[in-house]
This record gives structure tokens, C-alpha cells and sequence, in this order.
């Protein structure tokens, strides 16, 4: 091994100029190859850290009479099925031990109405528990002006992007309650448009109900807010307090529970109506005794009710967002709770993060598609290479080669000894490509360069260029190395090994 | 005892659409020990003979019998094997390997044995370093030596396998006549202590005093054996 290193060396050394074109694809590749898996890798951790860590979770529990996946951003504002079985889907996610976290939300769109008069915008709400959502996307949303609601209090958080929205559509600006106009925030726009700038404190939202008919809800808005990583993309949705939510839409909410009627209150609804004036006839039970019976005992059925904690969840939602424990991988973790809901008869399944945001959890998964195939081009170009230079380099050495035959070397030594040559300057060359890369991936982390675009921010996986090389993932980087040089090789030394004394004997 | 036999040997080459017929039927036995010379104008076959002999190239028919093994029925890894144990082999433009200077060269099929340790073959090395004059030289590059060198190195390195058989495609052919005179004398030497089987081609009539027999070759037949 001690002859094939040391002839290997000196060739590399006598063959400067091959050595060194070899040399420089196998550094380029090397760096390129790494600071891509780096980009990979880093668009991989800020889609988990930005996407399902801040808006989604692992999987997404909707109701089976959904129609489509993508319930986050349906381009046709098409409405999400309710889930009315939010405690029992809950129970069921509790005895899931692969299963860390979850949350059940609502999310659908209403429409933002106008008090000037003038034309009407839209908003994509999000109803949750501010607790609870506190508490699974923790320092999610920040505001910029007012504030966060208080456990039980009913209003709204608008993001930056809904209010330019809302600006655009309708000259509207929208500010928290009992909050003045921050210039710092306007936009240009509305910056330039300051003086006529219609200042709203709450939102009136108009949301429609299965049975065609709408709901009017004012909300008071409590903070405008920014979401952490991808505003772009998330700014859109406002938060809003569960129970105001299922007002909007026309839900029942969770203080709506079936209570058991006064046997005179069941009779009134058991009246035919078909005749008008029985109603309002002496035979009518409301007429009969008002005074005595009703008013009495409707105060203390309130009453009663009043002080009855109220289980939030008994309301309805549309989804729920489920965070698998680190080390689930999403397939078998999907597959695993899809199992658990359609034994358990829900009515409800679970669909991936991706497939929840439609297009772009596709867009996604298409660039980093792209950025892989670019990589694999390179290797394929880097390999095309370093195949024709060291197949050269065999066929100018046929006497040198030859003459080691002739004297008893055999195709495993004149192998072995090219393929040394090669490992050695894929050692060299590539190792200092990879170290370069890591530096390089360091240094671009270290740059903070961000992007107001949103398929950049895709691409960074977040607002900010984070590339990021795990341990594992320079191992990949040194095997892809080894892979390239290996599969470089294998041609040359088909044709070193051809190589006969004979050939070497006709070449001089 | 006959350490080469040859029967019926004939070696055709392709040449475009033309076959060469280099040998056409060489009959030829070689004693152990002795010193041959096979003589014959260019493109007499000499070359030819042996390279067959050698194990560099293969014969197209007959048979060629080296040592005990017959070799026109060996593989590749046979044939290398004979070629690295029991041949050595003095190329007209002394074939060194560029990049070992002329111990690791004359260690080269040594290494490749693998059957002694590192300080043996260095310690042989030396010695037939030394034999053929060359101990100053012993860390210089082939390019840093003459032609006369370099062959030197070349015999050096044949010998040091203790080969059964020296073969020599024109030792003499690129060398002044001084420097091929002293190469040829170091054959001798080296056979008469050795008893080493040298055969050498050559067309040059005057160092024909060197052999013990000479074999005149032409178009691919002996024509004569003195």
C-alpha cells in the first residue's frame, strides 16, 4: 500500500497541471455540493421552524366531508367543513403517545365590512384560544402596537398584512383600541394618504352560515400584530377569540348547550303554526299566567347558567393542528393517527402540513426538488470531468503503465494505484471544497440576508438565509464525494487496466 | 535441461485489412544458463519471439513451454505471475518508472512479490545497485541518469527477482557503442555468476562475440542456429 501511496503522490506531483483541472472540479463540486445540502438543510429546519412550528403543526385534523386539503390557503376562499367533535378527537390525540402537542382552531374567510360606506374587504380569520394558542406557538405573533388579549377576552389581532390590505381595499386603517395612529408603522401608501386615513379600532365581519345567511360581528381589535417568520405568507390570517369566531360563522359556540325546556316552553314550540291566530288566542300558553310562571323562572335559569364553567372546545371547529414527538417521521406518525381517528369512528382524518397549504407546501417541495437536481447536475458535470481528464491521463501514461505490467504488476496494482491518485486528490481538493463550504454556509448564516419575496423566503425557508449543516449532513456532503470519485474512476481504470505491455512495447 | 521449448509457434497481427504473418512456425529449445543471442534485420520477427517468450504477447498457434508451465493456455493473471517470478525483461528504451528513482525501480518487482520484508529487498537492491556501478546513482530519478544508466538500472531490476530467464529487445540499440560494450559485459558477468538464461536480440553483428549461441531469425523463420 506504501508503493501504491508513494507512486500515486509523485504522479499527482508530475502531473501538476491534470492534478490541479482534477483538482479544482473535485474543490468546486465538493463546495458547491456542500453549501447546496446546507441550503437544503436549511430550508428544511426554517420550513419546520416557520411553517409547521409557527402555523401548522405536523398534520392537520379535518372533518372526512372536507373536500380539499389545502385548508390554509384555498385560493377560491372556498369554506372549511366544521368539526363539531373537538373533546372526542382530543381525547383520542391524548392517547397517542407519538403525539406532543395540538391544538383545535377554526379557520375559515369573512368578509370585512366598511362603515364609510364604501367597498368591502375580506379577512382570513383564525379562531383559537389565545391561551392554548399561546401556549402551542409560543412567541408566534408579536405586536407591534397594543397588545396580546388576556385569558377569556373576546376581540381581534390584525397582522401587518390584513391592514395594508384593508388600506388598500377599503382606506382603512386599522389600530388597536385605545391606541393612536403610530406614523412609523404607515406604509407608503398610506404614509402618503395620512390625512384622509379612515382609523378603525375594531373590525366589523360579516361571516356566512351554512344556511346561506350571514352574521354581523364587531370585534374590537386588541393589537396588530406580526407573525415571526414568513409575515409575507401568514399576515393575512387575523386571530380572533374562538367564541367570537363561531358567532361570525354561525357555529353554535361552547355556552350554546342543550338545556332542558319547561314543559309550557315545550308546549309553545309544539304549537302548530300553521294557524297564526291560535298563538295569540286564549288558549295560547303564553298568554295564560305569564305573570306568575315565566318571568320567575327564566331569571333563575339564567342565573343558574351564569356560573357554570364552560368548556371551550364543546364548540364547534374546523381543525385541529398536531405536533408529533421529535423523531416521528410525518408518513408513519400521519399514518398512525389516520389509523387511531377511523377506528375511533370520528369523522375526521388527518391530512400533512403540506398538503394543508396547498401550494406552497408544493412549492416547497418543488425547490428543494430543484436545488437537489442541481446538485446531482453538478455531480454529473464534475464526474463527465474528471472521467475524460483521467482517462487521458491513462492513455498517456500506456507506457509507464505497460511497463509495470511487464515487469509483474497486475490490474489490481495499476487499479489500485489510479484510484489512489484519485482518492487522494478527492481527499485533498474535496476536503478542503467541504471545509470550505461549512465556512461558507457559517459565514452566509452569519450575514443575515433576508427577503421580502415570497418565493425567496420559501427558498430561505423563512425570512432570513439560513443555510444549516447538520453532522449528518457533511457526512452526505463526504459521501457524495466518495460517490463522485468513485463513479470518476470507474471508467479510467477500465481503461488503465486494458492497458497491455504489448501497448507500451508499439507506443515506443 | 531445456528451460524454454518452442513448437510449431506462429504470431499473425492484423494490419488493416492485411494480416502480418511475424512468426510462421518457430521451432526453438533454450538450455538453462545459457547466453543467446537471436539476430535478424529489422522486421525479422526478433521483437516478436520475444515478446511470446516473454509472456507480453501471445502466440497465435503452437506452443511455448517456460519453466514447466506451457503459457499459451494461461490467463492473465497467470501470465503476469510468470512474468513478475520467472522473467525479467531489459526493454530497448529502458523502461523505468519516472516518478521512483533507481533503488525504489530496482525494488519495484520485489515490492510487488510481497514475500520479503522491506529490509531484505532494500539490502538486494543495493547489492545489484552497486553490481552495476550505479551506488552514486542509487537516489537519482531516470531523468537525472544517462541512457547507459538507465539500462543498467533496467538489468538491475530484471535481475533482482532472480529470474529464470533475461530476455533483452536490443539492450544495446539506443546506446553509444562504449556504454552497450559495458552493458553487454555486465549480461555476461551476470550469467556466468548467476547462471542466469539470457537471451538478447540484436542486428548489430558486433556484439554477437558476447553470446554463448546465436540464432539467426528472418521473416519469421530460424533459419540458423550457431
Amino acid at each position: 500500500m506504501n508503493l501504491i501511496i508513494k507512486i500515486a503522490w509523485r504522479n499527482i506531483l508530475r502531473h501538476k497541471g491534470k492534478s490541479v483541472i482534477i483538482g479544482v472540479i473535485l474543490f468546486l463540486g465538493a463546495l458547491i455540493m456542500t453549501v447546496g445540502n446546507g441550503v437544503i438543510s436549511g430550508m428544511d429546519l426554517g420550513l419546520r421552524e416557520n411553517i409547521i412550528n409557527c402555523f401548522t403543526g405536523d398534520a392537520v385534523i379535518i372533518s372526512d366531508k372536507q373536500q380539499s386539503d389545502n385548508v390554509f390557503l384555498e385560493m377560491m376562499g372556498k369554506a372549511v367543513e366544521p368539526v363539531f367533535n373537538a373533546v372526542d378527537i382530543k381525547k383520542e390525540l391524548d392517547k397517542q403517545n407519538y403525539v406532543s402537542r395540538y391544538l383545535p382552531v377554526g379557520k375559515n374567510m369573512a368578509l370585512v365590512l366598511n362603515e364609510d360606506g364604501g367597498s368591502m374587504g375580506h379577512a382570513l380569520l383564525m379562531g383559537v384560544d389565545f391561551e392554548k394558542y399561546r401556549a402551542v406557538f409560543p412567541g408566534n405573533v408579536k405586536p407591534i402596537e397594543g397588545r396580546l388579549p388576556a385569558q377569556g377576552e373576546k376581540g381581534a389581532l390584525v397582522p401587518t398584512g390584513a391592514r395594508k390590505q384593508a388600506f388598500d381595499f377599503m382606506n382603512i386603517w386599522f389600530i388597536p383600541e385605545q391606541e393612536t395612529l403610530h406614523i412609523a408603522n404607515l406604509t407608503p401608501e398610506a404614509l402618503a394618504n395620512k390625512d384622509n386615513l379612515s382609523l378603525k379600532r375594531s373590525l366589523v365581519l360579516m361571516g356566512f352560515n351554512d344556511d346561506n345567511s350571514t352574521s354581523d360581528i364587531r370585534l374590537g381589535i386588541k393589537g396588530v400584530i406580526k407573525y415571526k417568520a414568513l409575515n409575507h405568507v401568514w399576515g393575512n390570517f387575523v386571530i380572533v377569540d374562538i367564541e367570537s369566531y363561531r358567532q361570525c360563522l354561525g357555529y353554535f359556540s361552547a355556552s350554546e348547550k342543550a338545556v332542558e325546556l319547561p314543559a309550557d316552553q315545550k308546549s309553545l314550540l309544539a304549537l302548530d303554526n300553521a294557524n297564526l291566530d291560535d298563538m295569540f288566542s286564549d288558549n295560547s300558553l303564553i298568554v295564560k299566567d305569564v305573570k306568575k310562571t315565566a318571568v320567575p323562572q327564566k331569571i333563575g335559569h339564567f342565573t343558574a347558567t351564569a356560573v357554570q364553567p364552560v368548556d371551550i372546545d364543546a364548540g364547534a371547529y374546523n381543525m385541529v393542528l398536531v405536533f408529533f414527538k421529535r423523531g416521528v417521521q410525518l408518513d408513519q406518525g400521519l399514518k398512525n393517527l389516520n389509523a387511531a381517528l377511523k377506528a375511533a369512528n370520528l369523522g375526521a382524518h388527518a391530512v400533512s402540513w403540506k398538503s394543508s397549504i396547498g401550494p406552497i407546501g408544493n412549492m416547497a417541495v418543488l425547490i428543494k426538488a430543484a436545488l437537489f437536481v442541481f446538485v446531482m447536475f453538478l455531480f454529473f458535470v464534475a464526474i463527465i470531468i474528471i472521467v475524460n481528464t483521467l482517462s487521458m491521463a491513462a492513455l498517456e501514461r500506456t507506457s509507464e503503465i505497460g511497463m509495470m505490467r511487464a515487469v509483474g504488476a497486475k490490474k489490481g496494482f495499476i487499479s489500485n494505484m489510479f484510484f489512489g491518485e484519485t482518492a487522494i486528490l478527492s481527499g485533498v481538493f474535496g476536503g478542503a471544497g467541504i471545509i470550505t463550504g461549512i465556512i461558507a454556509v457559517k459565514l452566509l448564516t452569519l450575514s443575515h440576508i433576508t427577503s421580502d419575496n415570497d418565493m425567496i423566503q420559501l427558498l430561505f425557508g423563512g425570512d432570513t438565509f439560513r443555510p444549516f449543516l447538520s453532522a449528518g449532513d457533511i457526512g452526505i456532503a463526504i459521501v457524495q464525494l466518495a460517490i463522485v470519485t468513485g463513479v470518476a474512476v470507474l471508467y479510467p481504470l477500465k481503461v488503465a487496466r486494458s492497458i497491455t505491455p504489448l501497448d507500451a512495447i508499439s507506443r515506443d | 535441461m531445456n528451460i524454454i521449448e518452442i513448437k510449431g509457434l506462429k504470431k499473425n497481427y492484423a494490419l488493416g485489412k492485411t494480416t502480418v504473418h511475424a512468426l510462421r512456425g518457430v521451432d526453438l529449445c533454450v538450455e538453462k544458463g545459457n547466453l543467446i543471442s537471436i539476430i535478424g534485420p529489422s522486421g525479422s520477427g526478433k521483437t516478436t519471439l520475444l515478446n511470446v517468450i516473454g509472456c507480453i504477447d501471445n502466440a497465435t498457434e503452437g506452443s511455448v513451454r517456460v519453466g514447466e508451465r506451457e503459457i499459451t493456455a494461461l490467463s492473465d493473471r497467470q501470465i503476469t505471475d510468470i512474468r513478475l517470478h520467472q522473467i525479467g525483461f531489459i526493454f530497448q528504451t529502458f523502461n523505468l518508472i519516472p516518478v521512483l528513482n533507481t533503488i525504489e525501480n530496482v525494488e519495484f518487482p520485489l515490492l510487488l512479490m510481497k514475500k520479503q520484508s522491506k529490509g531484505e529487498i532494500r539490502k538486494k537492491a543495493e547489492k545489484l545497485i552497486d553490481g552495476v556501478g550505479l551506488k552514486e546513482f542509487a537516489h537519482h530519478r531516470p531523468a537525472e541518469l544517462s541512457g547507459g544508466q538507465r539500462q543498467r538500472v533496467a538489468i538491475a531490476r530484471a535481475l533482482v527477482t532472480n529470474p529464470d530467464i533475461v530476455l533483452a529487445d536490443e539492450p544495446t540499440a539506443n546506446l553509444d557503442s562504449v556504454t552497450g560494450e559495458q552493458i553487454l559485459d555486465l549480461m555476461r558477468e551476470m550469467n556466468r555468476v548467476e547462471k542466469t538464461t539470457f537471451i538478447f536480440s540484436t542486428h548489430d553483428a558486433n556484439v554477437l562475440k558476447y553470446a554463448r549461441e546465436v540464432i539467426k531469425i528472418k521473416d519469421g523463420l530460424i533459419v540458423k542456429e550457431a
